[in-house]
């Protein structure tokens, strides 16, 4: 295939079986695994084929002249990292899924992200980037509205209205940059061409702060995350807010250097602000889901941390830290939804002891929270040390409160720990069953081992990123 | 080159000596066909004070297909020979060059709606029929008013619009614009339309808010066009104001509906005001695919919608949101063209709403008026507020009330296929619209 099949592939494929397969039809799940497969095969298949600086060309389609409205598939270092984190994630959540109720149409929305996603990460054309990044929130919606908990339609509303409000500001500063450069292509826009940097920056930073979500905008993802199921929660924290981190990255830093050089403390500020106010926020919560959704707010705080420092270092690290989060938040999630399917309660204090009914589960559990944690061996520390050294290196040495944020991170984890996974077994727990699907255990294996992996072996990822940002190394001036 | 128009005049008088009844709908649809043919070809006769151009054949194709789903869909004659006659003066309406032409056109669109409502079986179908004949009248008033103001300013009625008038030109030219404005659902002359969609059969609102609406759109920037761009200074800030108003109250006043009818009515008004930002936009060079592209996208969904409409109330009897809920379990096919209409309207990427709405914006801006532009989007993200609550009821609801027997509609289904396919198709190709 194609890249263009890629994307519209998916989305018509999706159709298609949503029509013709209804409930319990598994045909779905195995056509969602064997095309996530295809498209992890392809995205690396692409770091062969990059160039040492710049983009890949994979085509111009759907062009209209008088509009500057193609569809420019372009692809380099970070996006296709991004499309390879996209598709594990992917086949990970498809695993993780493997009971869900009503499959056929649920397979169906995973396929039709998939599209939109992909044309996401490798279109250049300013417009149709907006298209896929609409797009995406339609599955979405309709992922959380008809499988989330209780009130999972006040969420799935929320999530959408929210995220579409902010979207119509990042169309206005996409439609500014066109009238003043002429281009849609982002490749050929340069911040000197713009008149209105400032305004435009103003409007693409709220935009994309919302997805990140950066403190006050957060408010929709502790509604969404709890109230979608798990593995929807996973594709929430794994690939949404990558969106956001990406366009922030892409967008904002790389396309408008200077602007955001002046207005990098802002989002230093707000970094933090959305790092320490969630790490409160977790360790108050007794909600188990709540208290993970916090924590993983709390990560993308500092990945805004890192990418305020603008430097090559910052940005290499902030995109450690965006992979690392993924593989950490996931399995949090898959397994604190696992517990409240065999619990009925996300208190956790109904909860307690579970290291002796599940200790396969547990342990995983501990691995990924030990890794939120930032322990040594393990994704997050690498990631928030990196994180740290570099804001240190930028902003001067009072950024050592970066490593106050892991400590709160250590309070809430280990206090969790304690509550959920070890202490007295509770009553709840006493006559719950602990059986989980293998295809279910699988993936938080996978998890897991990649957690350790990489943290033990960080040149494993880093020999990929730093040439991500090899060409903008000169930028930044730090 | 009006061998359409010839065409479906023709055959509309001709479909009223009709006894056998049901040959009624294969000779219309077949009208359709010839004049989609004459368009397509470009063949006819140029009469004076009528022309056409590239843009306006496209919008008069696009015209002739709405009207064939529509027919496919009518089931009643006197509707279908009333469509044909629709699409008669649509043709005129949109060819006409001059003033004069304009007006005449314009009113006998105006006259051949309200014969469409006018076949009351209700109170409150007769309560809405009334109002629109009241406004209509009204709006015909003041356009005559501006026409007087115009020639006692010396325009002519003969030629095009004046592209450089004297004050009394423009005070007439301001006036008639007020008249089409009625039509046009523009705040505040939009009081009357509410009832009149929301009562009138749902076949009627489709006709008169789809299609005469983006017709009436078209047409009155092809032939205003001139003057708009005369005195931007002048004309900009009222028309600015009269949009913003437009989509917001629509909007909002949406938001707190039940019935159906009441929603796509509101969004209707809405659209009023998208419509009316590319008449903002007139500096810009994407004015003109403004206009058309927006139209061509609302002409599609907006019909479709209330087609939907009268499908659910004809067949299942539905025509609030509560008695939709689960409805999705019912008919998936009919709920799926729904939802892409509904997402579309609020302007969805990939369907023809959200490029119609984008070029539109997009020209708003290059005219240099980005917070214009930021209103009417986050004016067009609440509106997903309202449609993604209908879809929610299709969808998440449970089944309400008792369980419905399968039901089998067939035409009516192709004309929801034709409506769901220019749809996509705009959604997807811009180019056959800018070209």
């Amino acid at each position: 295939m194609s890249a263009l099949e890629f994307i519209f592939v998916p989305m018509v494929l999706a159709v298609v079986l949503a029509l013709f397969f209804r409930g319990e039809s598994s045909i779905s799940k195995f056509v969602s695994l064997g095309l996530f497969s295809y498209m992890l095969s392809f995205s690396l298949s692409l770091f062969e084929k990059l160039p040492k600086v710049g983009y890949l060309q994979l085509g111009e389609f759907l062009r209209v002249e008088q509009f500057d409205f193609v569809l420019t598939l372009q692809v380099d270092m970070l996006s296709t990292i991004m499309l390879t984190l996209t598709s594990a994630l992917l086949i990970l959540v498809s695993l993780s899924s493997w009971s869900m109720k009503n499959q056929a149409l649920y397979y169906s929305l995973l396929i039709m992200f998939s599209g939109a996603i992909f044309g996401l990460f490798m279109s250049t054309n300013l417009l149709w980037f907006f298209i896929f990044w609409e797009l995406t929130l339609v599955p979405m919606y309709f992922l959380v509205g008809v499988w989330g908990a209780e009130r999972r339609i006040f969420a799935a509303v929320k999530f959408f209205l929210y995220t579409h409000f902010a979207s119509m500001l990042i169309l206005v500063a996409f439609f500014l940059i066109h009238k003043e450069s002429g281009h849609f292509d982002f490749t050929l826009v340069k911040e000197s061409m713009l008149l209105s940097p400032v305004l435009i920056w103003w409007l693409l930073f709220i935009g994309f702060a919302v997805k990140m979500p950066i403190f006050p905008f957060h408010t929709w993802l502790p509604d969404a995350h709890v109230q979608a199921p798990a593995p929807i929660s996973v594709l929430l924290a794994g690939v949404l807010l990558k969106m956001g981190a990406y366009a922030m990255i892409r967008l904002v830093i790389l396309l408008l250097p200077e602007t955001s050089q002046e207005y990098a403390w802002i989002l230093l500020t707000l970094g933090l602000i959305t790092m320490f106010y969630a790490a409160f926020m977790a360790i108050y919560e007794t909600h188990l889901k709540k208290m993970v959704a916090y924590s993983s707010i709390s990560h993308m705080g500092l990945v805004v941390v890192a990418i305020s420092t603008m430097s090559y270092a910052g940005l290499s690290a902030a995109l450690y830290e965006m992979i690392g989060h993924a593989f950490i938040i996931a399995p949090l999630f898959l397994i604190a939804g696992f517990f409240h399917h065999k619990t009925h309660s996300w208190e956790m204090r109904d909860m307690g002891g579970i290291m002796q009914k599940a200790p396969y589960i547990s342990a995983i559990f501990v691995i990924a929270g030990v890794g939120a944690l930032g322990l040594p061996g393990t994704m997050g520390f690498v990631g928030e040390l990196s994180i740290l050294l570099s804001a240190v290196k930028s902003f001067g040495l009072w950024l050592i409160v970066v490593a106050l944020g892991s400590m709160l991170g250590a309070g809430y984890i280990i206090w969790t720990l304690r509550r959920v996974i070890y202490g007295e077994m509770s009553e709840v727990v006493k006559k719950s069953e602990f059986k989980m699907n293998f295809f279910e255990f699988i993936s938080l294996v996978v998890f897991a081992l990649f957690i350790i992996l990489f943290g033990l072996v960080p040149n494993l990822l880093f020999e990929y990123i730093n040439p991500a940002f090899s060409q903008f190394s000169s930028l930044g001036g730090h | 080159m009006l061998s359409a128009f010839t065409t479906l005049f023709a055959s509309a008088l001709l479909s009223l000596a009709f006894h056998r009844k049901f040959a009624l709908k294969p000779f219309a649809l077949l009208a359709l066909l010839l004049a989609f043919y004459f368009t397509y070809e470009g063949a006819g006769v140029a009469l004076i004070g009528f022309a056409t151009n590239e843009s306006v054949r496209l919008f008069e194709l696009i015209v002739t297909t709405v009207l064939f789903a529509f027919v496919l869909h009518e089931e009643e004659d006197i509707n279908i020979t009333q469509i044909l006659f629709i699409g008669a003066s649509s043709m005129l309406l949109l060819e006409s060059q001059t003033l004069l032409s304009f007006i005449l056109s314009f009113e006998s669109l105006s006259l051949i709606s309200v014969i469409l409502v006018s076949q009351i079986k209700t109170t409150s179908q007769a309560e809405g029929a009334v109002k629109m004949f009241i406004a209509g009248s009204l709006a015909t008033g003041v356009l005559f008013l501006g026409v007087t103001f115009y020639l006692l300013g010396g325009g002519e009625l003969l030629s095009s619009v004046e592209a450089n008038p004297n004050s009394f030109e423009v005070l007439g030219l301001l006036l008639m614009l007020g008249g089409v404005f009625y039509k046009l659902t523009i705040v505040p002359f939009h009081g009357w339309a509410i009832d009149s969609y929301a009562r009138v059969r749902e076949t009627h609102a489709g006709l008169l808010s789809g299609v005469a609406k983006t017709v009436v759109a078209v047409a009155t920037f092809k032939v205003f066009a001139p003057f708009l761009a005369f005195d931007v200074a002048l004309t900009n800030p009222l028309l600015i104001t009269l949009a913003l108003l437009t989509m917001t109250l629509g909007n909002f006043l949406a938001l707190f509906r039940k019935s159906l009818a009441e929603i796509v009515a509101y969004s209707s008004i809405a659209h009023a005001g998208y419509l009316l930002l590319a008449f903002v936009a007139i500096e810009s060079k994407f004015s003109v695919d403004g206009i058309l592209y927006i139209s061509i996208a609302y002409i599609f969904m907006q019909s479709a919608a209330f087609l939907v409409l009268d499908i659910l109330k004809k067949y299942y009897d539905i025509s609030t949101i509560e008695e939709l809920s689960g409805f999705a379990s019912q008919n998936a096919i009919l709920a799926f063209f729904f939802t892409l209409q509904l997402f579309s309207l609020a302007g969805i990427p990939l369907l023809a709403g959200f490029l119609g709405k984008a070029v539109v914006f997009y020209a708003v801006v290059d005219a240099g008026l980005w917070w214009v532009a930021l209103i009417a989007l986050l004016n067009s993200a609440l509106s997903v507020g309202y449609y993604a609550w209908i879809v929610k009821s299709l969808y998440f609801d449970k089944l309400s009330a008792k369980k419905r027997e399968y039901i089998s509609i067939k035409l009516p289904m192709v004309a929801q296929s034709i409506l769901v396919l220019g749809t996509l198709y705009f959604g997807v190709f811009a180019e056959s619209v800018f070209r």
